[in-house]
């Protein structure tokens, strides 16, 4: 079975999925839901070949697929290790749920939605299983096209604002991440003569810690405002709260995961000495967003955006771990990625439930509607209590190993992230108090169906793995370790093979620079990415 | 090797222009049409002679005529960019009154001009090939002649344009005077020597590079351009947007392919045309930002391109310059098809209003015209992110780091007005006072050059390898 190349296959599907819903008539509606529902359900079960085939003893990439692309160093480059495995898996879990969440939901234009929808997903998976820069870029960008479209056409009265908003944030990013990929790849060639994207053959290259700080602030840059880290995190109340659920459940429990994924697998990895130099900074910038992103929480009106500001708060906490640089912070982190993804995508999900049946999501409007809906009222109070982090659910796992991490490097840090938890518990409860308990203000409540079988489909597998990843985390956490300790060893080790002298060597490089005289514009240093990538400074 | 059935590419398509101002004479005006069809079978005639004599080097008229790889190349760039846009017009210059066999004779003539200028190496060679190409463009901008618009573009651009080459003229006179020589590669040398009166030369090339700098439109030269863009027939436009670009850019990569020396003189003219390219990213694009008509949005688009194709002749890399030429082709004429199929009887429709709502009403116009318009933007997977990165890494790969931070950041920007367009088709309602914009569904020809051009755009940003190996070949003779 693993001689098959099942990455492609997974990554490719839901496109296929998609073209072939071009074709379908748009009328039959649910004809084109099935398919859809099919392609995601297919893609998740032979992701889950990955699991079983997955080899938990080493960390080097596994169910390889490399085959030449378009020279120079571009090759199609797959392969996933212990961190990817999970994000990838996450992704396929999570599909088919949106798809089955946007059933009703979703009315006018499902054939389109069902296309972007698929389109996502294939950008998404691309992401996580490639390891070749280009081809990594690629996917990058070409997975906010997708997203574009689902926030700027099925999203709220402001979508437009909020999805050109959620582009521009992140292509300003990117595009100076990519500056800094062609820095690092005429590096590269200029270290060995050889010119490669391959991410394995970079995390040989140990730049001039001077160089090594642009490239980092480039691709932190990108990363950062993807997660997203305090002073970018802007754009995502505003995408959260006007995504249509599906899209919101995918923002928040994969797409913030490519920007922890990317620091995890580039930006940490590739220049080690420039995180030392900027740890402070960062540091401070988890902590921040943690306090500012639960304080904001407490404040929201909307429920949606209260869960999307408690996002802002949960991944500064995954992003502190990530930071603490030891093995219980970075499989904390790790796996705190997947719980936040299913705890938040539950709780988008949730929400969307109620609200297809009240359009609106204010708290105010809601009161007492535990009586109405008995059963909805138990799936609330398990995804919510997995957000705040009980013992026994899936966020109190990963949250404590997360701190443990972080205690060990400072106890300070770790006084202030517990903060995460305890804001957390304030505003989940409370909001939980006001929309489900107390009498029924609205006359509208009285009228609330409790949730239909559909529903209840979609959201038991969540709840179900809420408690086994709380219950039994080693089925989990067991595969991640060799590739988190390699990791480790490969930050904190500065053994490379190839070591860049950077200071003397102004010589410019093309592939004729024997034949050919020096630019004239070419000035005596070496090639830097301008003040640019610099705000993270700010 | 020489052999002067080399010549024939070149001669076919004046052959062509000929045959068809003849044919005029003659036929009736409900059968105009068959003179785009005897246009395109000359221009396929040509395109096939070109692949025919690949991979020779042969020379004419004591060397004034040079018919290498990149030349051929180039040929069947315009041939291509040629026959699309005679697709675009045959319904199109019908409807709109203006179908007059000399139509095809000037488009064809226009390209023997391009040819001229991509094969010479000889400046005032390349001035006559200009000279062709132009005064065949003033004619074609004013087509429309009953539309004040169009003439105004006409005029406009045939004032702007005699004052370009009055310059391009007084600046050959100059280097002559210092260099005793038009010839591209001894102006090279000349300039890379210690030669004598090296002042005298640098204003003859100053004055050079402002007449082709008008051509390409490169800010603050390109004032002409939203104008005659706007008025031109769009198939014209389409094709202005990308022909008299190509070949202006095959020129200036003739004359800086090796100009790049150590000497004071080229370091200037390489800060000169640094800032100029500077200045078309970030103008072209900003000024886009406020447009409200399409066509004009277009218009400023291709001004910013003509600023990323220069940090291309910056990093001193033909490859990518081809390639992006190439790439912009396809995703440029097929964003005009797009708005030539939504152009009715004796009124166009290019304000973004008119655009709400035909995404989902016309999902194949709208599909395509979005995957243009992404490409136009930079995204993956199409032809606009890969000749953009190729651009950008050559620069980096050349040192330009800045330039390239200012590249990327003002094709950010143009994210977003390329964007607006897809917010007004897919995200906006038509509001109920303006005529709904019917779209012709019965222009298969246009349908062609749609779906041609997408199968361009993907082909070239997801497997581009064959190209890229003709490019490198072309490119690696010189």
């Amino acid at each position: 079975m693993t001689h098959w190349p099942l990455l492609s296959i997974i990554t490719f599907l839901p496109l296929a999925g998609a073209i072939l819903l071009i074709f379908l008539p748009s009328e039959k509606k649910n004809m084109l839901r099935g398919s859809a529902l099919f392609m995601t359900v297919i893609t998740f079960a032979i992701s889950l070949l990955l699991y079983f085939h997955f080899d938990a003893t080493t960390a080097a990439p596994q169910f390889e697929e490399k085959s030449a692309w378009l020279g120079y160093g571009i090759s199609y480059h797959l392969g996933i290790d212990g961190i990817s495995l999970y994000l990838v898996l996450l992704t396929t879990f999570l599909l088919p749920i949106a798809v089955l969440s946007s059933w009703t939901y979703i009315e006018k234009r499902i054939k389109e939605y069902l296309i972007f929808l698929l389109l996502l997903e294939t950008g998404i998976i691309g992401v996580f299983v490639s390891l070749n820069l280009f081809l990594f870029y690629v996917f990058w960008e070409a997975m906010l096209i997708p997203m574009y479209f689902l926030i700027g056409v099925w999203g709220g009265p402001r979508r437009i604002y909020a999805t050109l908003k959620f582009v521009l944030m992140t292509m300003f990013g990117s595009l100076l991440m990519l500056v800094a990929i062609f820095v690092l790849y005429v590096y590269y060639y200029r270290a060995t003569g050889i010119y490669s994207f391959n991410i394995l053959d970079h995390y040989q290259l140990l730049l001039n810690p001077g160089v090594q700080a642009w490239l980092f602030l480039a691709f932190a840059l990108a990363f950062a405002i993807k997660v997203p880290m305090f002073p970018f995190h802007t754009w995502l109340p505003d995408a959260h709260v006007e995504a249509p659920t599906a899209g919101s459940v995918l923002l928040a429990a994969v797409l913030l995961k490519m920007g922890t994924y990317g620091f995890l697998r580039f930006a940490l990895p590739l220049f080690p000495d420039a995180v030392d130099r900027f740890l402070p900074l960062l540091v401070g910038l988890s902590l921040i967003g943690i306090i500012y992103g639960g304080l904001m929480a407490l404040i929201q009106k909307d429920v949606k955006s209260l869960v999307a500001y408690s996002s802002v708060s949960h991944m500064g906490l995954i992003m502190l771990a990530v930071f603490a640089l030891n093995v219980e912070g970075i499989e904390g982190a790790i796996y705190q990625m997947l719980n936040h993804g299913l705890s938040t995508g539950a709780l988008f999900l949730i929400v969307g439930i109620l609200y297809e049946r009240a359009h609106t999501r204010l708290i105010k409007d809601f009161g007492g509607v535990s009586r109405q809906m008995p059963v909805f009222a138990a799936f609330f109070l398990v995804c919510m209590l997995s957000s705040v982090g009980l013992p026994g659910l899936n966020g109190f796992v990963g949250e404590v190993l997360c701190l443990f991490g972080v205690f060990r490097v400072s106890p300070l840090q770790a006084v202030f992230a517990v903060t995460t938890v305890i804001l957390a518990a304030a505003y989940l409860l409370w909001m939980y108090q006001r929309v489900m308990h107390g009498p029924i203000t609205n006359e509208k409540v009285k009228t609330f169906k409790d949730m239909n079988r559909r529903e209840i489909i979609y959201l038991v597998p969540i709840v179900v793995m809420m408690f086994w990843m709380g219950i039994y985390p080693q089925t989990f956490l067991r595969k991640m370790d060799t590739s988190v300790v390699h990791l480790l060893n490969h930050i904190k080790s500065r053994e490379r093979v190839f070591v860049q002298k950077t200071a003397d060597e102004p010589a410019r490089i093309t592939d004729r620079a024997e034949e050919k005289p020096a630019l004239p514009g070419e000035s005596a240093n070496p090639p830097k990415p301008e003040a640019k990538g610099g705000n993270l400074d700010e | 090797m020489n052999s002067p059935a080399a010549f024939l590419p070149l001669v076919t398509i004046v052959v062509g222009a000929l045959a068809v101002l003849l044919l005029e004479v003659t036929l009736k005006k409900e059968n105009k049409n068959y003179l785009g069809y005897i246009s395109l079978a000359f221009l396929a005639g040509s395109g096939g002679l070109c692949v025919r004599f690949w991979n020779g080097a042969y020379s004419f008229f004591n060397q004034s005529l040079y018919l290498d790889n990149l030349a051929l190349l180039f040929f069947l760039l315009f041939s291509l960019a040629g026959g699309l846009v005679i697709l675009l017009s045959l319904k199109y210059i019908a409807d709109q009154e203006a179908n007059h066999g000399e139509f095809y004779a000037l488009l064809l003539l226009a390209l023997s001009g391009m040819m001229v200028m991509a094969s010479s190496p000889d400046l005032l060679v390349i001035f006559l090939g200009l000279e062709v190409l132009s005064v065949s463009s003033y004619a074609l901008a004013g087509l429309r002649r009953k539309d004040t618009k169009s003439s105004e573009a006409a005029l406009k651009y045939f004032l702007l344009g005699s004052f370009a080459s009055a310059f391009l003229v007084l600046g050959l006179a100059f280097l002559y005077g210092a260099g005793r020589s038009l010839v591209i590669s001894n102006i090279i040398d000349y300039f890379q020597a210690d030669s004598a009166q090296k002042e005298l030369g640098l204003i003859g090339l100053a004055l050079v590079l402002i007449g082709f700098a008008f051509k390409i439109a490169l800010v603050p030269f390109h004032m002409w351009t939203p104008d005659v863009y706007e008025g031109a027939p769009t198939p014209i436009t389409a094709f202005f947007s990308v022909g008299p670009k190509a070949a202006g850019f095959s020129v200036l990569l003739r004359i800086f392919l090796d100009f790049w020396g150590a000497s004071a003189e080229t370091q200037l003219v390489f800060w000169v045309l640094w800032t100029l390219s500077v200045l078309t990213m970030i103008v072209g694009n900003l000024v886009a930002l406020r447009q409200t008509n399409v066509k004009r949005i277009l218009a400023y688009s291709s001004i910013a391109h003509a600023g990323y194709i220069l940090v291309a002749v910056l990093a001193g890399d033909q490859t990518s310059l081809v390639f992006y030429l190439a790439a912009y082709l396809f995703m440029n004429v097929g964003a005009f098809a797009a708005l030539i199929a939504m152009t009715r009887k004796g009124r166009e429709y290019a304000e973004l209003e008119d655009f709400s709502g035909i995404g989902f009403q016309y999902p194949w116009i709208g599909g395509t015209f979005s995957v243009f318009l992404i490409s136009l933007a930079g995204f993956p997977p199409t032809a606009g992110f890969l000749a953009k990165f190729y651009v950008f890494s050559a620069a980096v790969r050349a040192g330009l780091v800045p330039l390239v931070v200012i590249g990327v950041l003002a094709s950010l920007i143009s994210v977003f007005y390329y964007l607006r367009i897809i917010v007004y088709m897919y995200m906006r309602e038509p509001s109920p006072e303006r005529e709904a914009v019917l779209i012709d569904q019965e222009n298969p020809a246009l349908f062609l050059v749609l779906f041609f051009c997408l199968y361009g755009v993907l082909q070239l940003g997801i497997f581009p390898g064959n190209i890229l190996t003709i490019i490198r070949m072309a490119v690696s003779l010189l």
